[in-house]
This record gives structure tokens, C-alpha cells and sequence, in this order.
């Protein structure tokens, strides 16, 4: 299910925008283009897509990505002399990307599937997972799948887990409920809405483990196998060196290791206090905040720009000029935020055959949309001064653009300051949305710690206070300056 | 013709289908002080504003100072530095001191250097009697300090024609004398002036011709004597007798 769902994602971003059908059959083409022959991986460098959290195979401690999955590439990697550049995209965003090319490969702890297997090239199984239920701590009545009936469960979207919950669940009478990560999953189990939720054992063990809250209570239905993927006819090279090393690892004892460190023992779960997690987090969510302020200072400063030369447009007295700028403005204030941004970490890449880095279509997306308010913004701010200042300059021999620079602007500026100021606030908080398309930045950073301890709760309550905190502190020293400049 | 500073030939504007002015036909010669009187919408003003093409015309021929104002290839901003203009609502520029509202288009233009700006605008202030407001904001001044103001800025480019669009309309009575002084005193000095006003009294004693207007045409025009003592036109003496 989760092909079909992930190429449906981009065609929709590119039918949003409006772009016909005949271009998806060009950058289809572009896309796929046959990678260069390479015969060797030593000394190459690969960029490998993995989940954002699917603990126990990736998660973040102390900031660090982790997890079996992590332990296993780079061991693979320093064994076969290649190394590689971990992505943490998300488990769609990643798929998305490696059909895209924005990665070389993906592991994530992904089931081979024969849909899968269409569209991608497997590795070796490194994993045989399956899936197992389980149900809030303190619930008594369930304890089989015969308890569920007229209830619902939850099941990630698109997982194995949910395969199995829809295979049964005419048979004993349940609906199923998609969520989109285990986090989420668990506190809709702990907040009530769900009895019971599936998941891959391995997560699930490891989360109880975790003091998730939670408790399986059935045996691991026979699942599918875990493998490492490369697009379609892309890198084989890389894909033989992984099967090789994978090899080599199990012969060694190495890769039992790995597993017994995650499965076997896994790590005491410390209940740090709400000022232990705080101390934890810090360090990761304050990496994520400074990437929040780079993407929000770039996008301003270039929706600045935007919003100057658009909102010039706006008022000429050229048709022409005046059409451009509408339609800039319509199409980016008349489309969602997310949609622009899906269209142009994933859309575009397929379009021109042109990979786009996260931060680069982040910014992208955010000043563009920014510069489009900020086009109406500059617009209103010229057409409020009375026209009487223009005809004044005018009269006296200055030029239009003498007048505007001396006379109309400084005025307009003015008056222009406080939704500055409300759109910059806007734009921070907008690169939250970034998150969906793996921009490591403030939220993104939140997601990753609950997803790993299952304290959703006070990790936003964290992450909300700081961006509170900077907001306000950069509201107020933007009033301060307004008051300053513009008396 | 020679003599005319101002020779205006046919002039029609119309604002959408809406036509202001229906073909005028104005000659104005150099020094000659003329004040434009008529009701409101008799296109008095937009007369005055198509003389330095503040609006574009929609027909006829506009000669200001040498200048072919219809012409579309005429550099307007050197044409309009020949033609001041003092405007109703005063436009001041209200982030700026009276100082630098006046030395504004001197330095701007590179007509002067800015110390040389300053000097012209601190004598120009003196001129009109504003020495000490020097620095002072234009939101500090009264109706009638603001229009003096006004006044210093455009001769501060050092106009040869003056335009004034109803100057004192909307100053309190009290504050239309020490404007009306200052234009007297320019009009005394010799500068060619256009000046739509509704003043009669002053139109009677500093013009010298009176152009009265209705419906977009010039109806009669003539010295003050003859236009305010024997009006001709039944449009014209039917006006008089309500502002008289």
C-alpha cells in the first residue's frame, strides 16, 4: 500500500500547481536516468534516507541517530570502505526521495514487499520482524483479538502492522484507525481513543521497554523481512557491497551484537524528571531552534526583496507589471504553505532531474510565500500616503523614483513596520511545517525526542516555551526598533 | 505671441467619459498675474493642473515657458522646474523639517550644493516670514505657516511661473491674509502667476485678468474692472451675484 501512496503524494503536489499531465511523463523520464557505471564503492560516499524515529532501528539519543538500522549501515559502510551521509527524512519523505534520487539508499526498517520489490531493488533480509498488539498498562478486558470486538485499534499508515489489523478485522469485528508514528500511536492508546494498537515487535518491545505505558499481549504474528533499497537500477554496486558486508557481519558475531544491544538488553530506561528531560533535549532542540532562525532570517530577507519588487509591480501603471505581481501573489496565497512545500522538495526534483537540498526548498517555499504577503504589505503601505506627497514631489521637477525613494517610501515604511514585524512572527513559526519534509529544525527535533521516549507532553510543552520565548524577545526588539527609527 | 509664457490651444480633458474641460484657448504673457474664478466642478483646477501635466491631457496643445507640456517626449521634471505649484492641502512632507522640505528638490536636482540649499531655503523662510520655524515639523505649524511653507519650497527651484490651487480654501479666515500678502508681494515682483482662487476681493486687486469659468468652458475673462464692474455673460453675472 505504501508504493501507491507514496507516488500519489508528488503527482498530487504536481497536479495542485497546475501543471499538466505531460510533464509527469518528462520528469519521469528525467528521473530515471541510468546512474554512471560503478564498479566499486571504496571510497565513495552514499547518502542513505532512513525514518525519522522507528525506534529501535533509528532514533536519536542525545541528539546522535541510533538504532540497529544506523549501528548496521555504518558498520557495513567502515566493512566495504564506503561511507555514508544519513538522512533522517521521514519513512514516505524517504521513499519519496529515493525515487527522486535525493538519496543513493534507504533503510528504514522497510518490509520487502512484492509491490515494493516493483519499484525498488532489495537487499538481502537483515531483519524478520512481525507484528504484535498491545493495550494500555492498566487494561484487564483485553487480552486477545476476540476482545475487540465493536472497538477500534490503531496501525501506522501504510505498515505491516496495518495489513495484518485490516486482514482480521471483518473477523473479529474491529475498525482500524492509521496514525502516522508509534509515538502518536501510543498516547492515542493511553488517551483512550484506540484499545489496542499494532506494531512491528521490535518497536513495540522496545517502547514498553521504554515505559511507553503499554503492554503486548499477544505472540508475534509471522511478519515479513526487513531489507535495504536502492531505486530501481540505481546503484547496484552499493547494494552488492551491503549484501557482502552484511555477510561479513554475521559471520563475525558483529551483527548479533547489534542486535542483542537493542533487543536483548535494551538500555534501563532512566525516568528522568521534567527538568532531567529538559537538560536531555536542550542540546538537540536548540540545534533544531538554530536552524529555525537561518531558515526564517534567509526567507525573510529574500521575501523582503520579493515584496519590495512585486509591491512596486503592483502599483505601475504598466498592465503588465501589475499582472505579474497578481498572479505571484494569487498563486502563493491562493495554495497551502505544505502543499508548496512538498511540491518543491519532491515535485520539482521530478520535474527538472534536479535534486534540491531540504534547506534550499525550505527557504524556497517560505519566502516565496512570505514575499506574497509581503507583496500586499508593501502594496497597501504605498497606497495609504496621500497622493497629494507624490504630486508635491512630482511638481517640484523630482522623478518617480526620487519621489518614491524621499518622499513616498520613508512614509510608507512607516506605516509598513508593524506587519513587518507580524510576518516575520508568522514565517518563524511557519518553518515548523518544514518538518514534513525532514528540515531538522525546532519541531522536527521535539518529534524525534517523544518519538524515542514517549513523553509527547512535556517535549512540546518545551519546545512550545522556546519558541515562545524567541518570539517574543524578537517582537519586542522589533518594536524597539520600529520606535527607534520610525518616530 | 512671442510675449505669452503660457499659450494653451484647445485643451480638452476628460476623466473617463466624464469631459472637465471642453476645449480652452489661453494665452498668458510673461509677468501677467491672472486669477481663474467659477463654481465648484467648472474645471478650474484641473485647468491648472494640465499646465504642468499633473494631469495628462486628453486633447489639445500646451506651451509653458518654451515647453511642448503635450508632447510626450518632453522631459516633464525639467519642464515642471520651471513651474511652481502650491496646492490646497499644502502636501508638505511630513517626515521632514521645514528646512528639508525646502531643500529637498534644490539638492535632489543637483541645482544647488547643500550648504547653498540651505542658505536659499533659511532666505525664502525669511521671505515669507517663517525665519524661526526653521526646524520646526510641518505638523507643528498653523494652516497659514504650513501654505508659507509651501510656498518657500516651490520657489526654492526657482520657478518662473507660480500656480496656486485655491491656496486658502482650506485655511481658518483668520490665516488667508498672511497668505494673500505673500502672493501679492510675488505677484509685486513681477512673477507669472495662475492662481484659481475664490477670493474675489483679492482677485480684483492683484489680477491682472480675471478668466471666469463654468462647465469646462471659459465663459468670460477680462481685467477686474471690467469682469467684476460690467460683467457680460448671464453665466458670469448670475456667479458674481452669489460670491459678491
Amino acid at each position: 500500500m505504501n508504493i501507491f501512496r507514496a507516488g500519489k503524494l508528488a503527482v498530487a503536489a504536481t497536479a495542485l500547481l497546475g501543471l499538466a499531465g505531460g510533464f509527469v511523463g518528462v520528469s519521469a523520464a528525467a528521473a530515471s536516468q541510468p546512474a554512471p557505471p560503478q564498479t566499486t564503492v571504496t571510497g565513495e560516499t552514499y547518502v542513505i534516507g532512513t525514518d525519522t524515529t522507528f525506534a529501535p532501528f533509528e532514533y536519536r539519543e542525545n541528539g546522535e541517530l541510533t538504532g540497529i538500522d544506523m549501528d548496521l549501515i555504518r558498520d557495513i559502510a567502515a566493512n566495504q570502505g564506503f561511507t555514508v551521509e544519513i538522512k533522517s527524512l521521514g519513512f514516505d519523505a524517504a521513499l519519496q526521495a529515493l525515487q527522486s534520487n535525493q538519496v543513493d539508499g534507504v533503510i528504514a526498517g522497510m518490509s520487502i514487499t512484492d509491490e515494493r520489490e516493483l519499484i525498488f531493488d532489495f537487499s538481502d533480509p537483515y531483519f524478520d520482524s512481525g507484528v504484535q498488539m498491545a493495550v494500555a498498562e492498566d487494561n484487564t478486558e483485553i487480552t486477545g483479538y476476540a476482545d475487540l470486538a465493536g472497538e477500534t485499534v490503531v496501525a501506522k499508515r501504510g505498515s505491516e502492522g496495518e495489513t495484518f489489523a485490516n486482514s482480521i478485522k471483518d473477523e473479529y469485528d474491529f475498525t482500524v484507525k492509521a496514525l502516522a508514528d508509534s509515538a502518536t500511536m501510543y498516547d492515542d492508546v493511553k488517551a483512550g481513543n484506540s484499545v489496542a494498537v499494532f506494531d512491528d515487535y521490535p518497536v513495540l518491545a522496545y517502547g514498553i521497554n521504554q515505559n511507553n505505558g503499554l503492554k503486548s499481549v499477544t505472540e508475534k504474528e509471522q511478519g515479513s523481512s526487513y531489507g535495504f533499497a536502492v531505486n530501481k537500477g540505481q546503484n547496484p554496486e552499493l547494494l552488492a557491497a551491503f549484501n557482502t558486508g552484511l555477510a561479513e557481519l554475521k559471520d563475525s558475531g558483529e551483527y548479533q551484537a547489534i542486535l542483542d544491544t537493542y533487543l536483548e538488553q535494551p538500555a534501563p530506561a532512566a525516568a528522568s524528571g521534567f527538568f532531567g528531560l529538559l537538560g536531555d533535549s536542550l542540546p538537540a532542540l536548540m540545534k533544531g531552534l538554530g536552524l529555525t532562525l537561518l531558515a526564517t532570517g534567509l526567507s525573510i530577507l529574500i521575501a523582503l526583496v520579493l515584496g519590495v519588487l512585486f509591491g512596486f509591480f503592483k502599483v505601475s501603471e504598466s498592465r503588465i507589471l501589475r499582472g505579474i505581481a497578481g498572479v505571484y501573489v494569487s498563486i502563493f496565497r491562493g495554495t497551502p504553505l505544505l502543499v508548496q512545500a512538498f511540491f518543491f522538495y519532491f515535485g520539482l526534483p521530478q520535474l527538472t532531474g534536479q535534486s534540491i537540498d531540504v534547506l534550499t526548498a525550505g527557504v524556497l517555499t517560505l519566502s516565496l510565500n512570505a514575499g506574497a504577503y509581503m507583496t500586499e504589505i508593501v502594496r497597501g503601505g504605498i497606497q495609504s500616503i496621500d497622493p497629494g506627497q507624490t504630486e508635491a514631489g512630482r511638481s517640484l521637477g523630482l522623478g518617480y523614483v526620487t519621489t518614491m525613494r524621499r518622499v513616498v517610501l520613508p512614509q510608507a515604511v512607516k506605516i509598513m513596520t508593524p506587519s513587518f514585524i507580524n510576518q516575520f512572527v508568522m514565517t518563524l513559526k511557519d518553518t515548523s511545517l518544514l518538518a514534513v519534509i525532514g528540515f531538522a529544525e525546532l519541531t522536527y527535533q521535539g518529534q524525534q525526542i517523544y518519538a524515542a521516549n514517549f513523553r509527547t507532553g512535556e517535549t512540546l510543552l518545551i519546545v512550545a516555551a522556546l519558541y515562545f520565548i524567541v518570539i517574543n524577545l524578537l517582537t519586542m526588539l522589533s518594536n524597539k526598533l520600529d520606535k527607534r527609527f520610525n518616530k | 505671441m512671442s510675449a505669452s509664457k503660457i499659450s494653451v490651444t484647445g485643451l480638452r480633458k476628460s476623466f473617463g467619459s466624464n469631459e472637465v474641460l471642453k476645449g480652452l484657448d489661453v494665452e498668458i504673457a510673461e509677468g501677467e498675474v491672472v486669477c481663474v474664478i467659477g463654481p465648484s466642478g467648472s474645471g478650474k483646477s484641473t485647468f491648472l493642473r494640465c499646465l504642468n501635466k499633473l494631469d495628462e491631457l486628453s486633447g489639445g496643445t500646451v506651451i509653458v515657458d518654451g515647453f511642448n507640456v503635450s508632447d510626450k517626449t518632453v522631459n516633464l521634471n525639467e519642464v515642471r522646474q520651471h513651474i511652481g505649484m502650491v496646492f490646497q492641502h499644502f502636501n508638505l512632507f511630513p517626515h521632514m523639517t521645514v528646512l528639508q522640505n525646502i531643500m529637498l528638490a534644490p539638492v535632489e536636482l543637483k541645482k544647488q550644493s547643500p550648504a547653498d540649499a540651505r542658505a536659499t531655503a533659511l532666505k525664502l523662510l525669511d521671505r515669507v516670514g517663517l525665519a524661526d520655524k526653521a526646524t520646526a515639523r510641518p505638523a507643528q505649524l498653523s494652516g497659514g505657516q504650513k501654505q508659507r511653507v509651501a510656498i518657500a519650497r516651490s520657489l526654492a527651484v526657482n520657478p518662473d511661473i507660480m500656480l496656486f490651487d485655491e491656496a486658502t480654501s482650506a485655511l481658518d479666515p483668520e490665516m488667508v491674509g498672511e497668505v494673500l500678502q505673500v502672493i501679492r508681494d510675488l505677484a509685486a515682483e513681477g512673477m507669472t502667476m495662475v492662481v484659481v482662487t475664490h477670493e474675489m476681493g483679492f482677485a480684483r486687486e492683484v489680477a491682472d485678468r480675471v478668466i471666469f469659468m463654468a462647465d469646462g468652458l471659459i465663459v468670460e475673462e477680462g481685467t477686474p474692472a471690467e469682469l467684476f464692474g460690467n460683467p457680460q455673460q448671464a453665466r458670469t453675472q448670475d456667479f458674481l451675484s452669489k460670491v459678491l
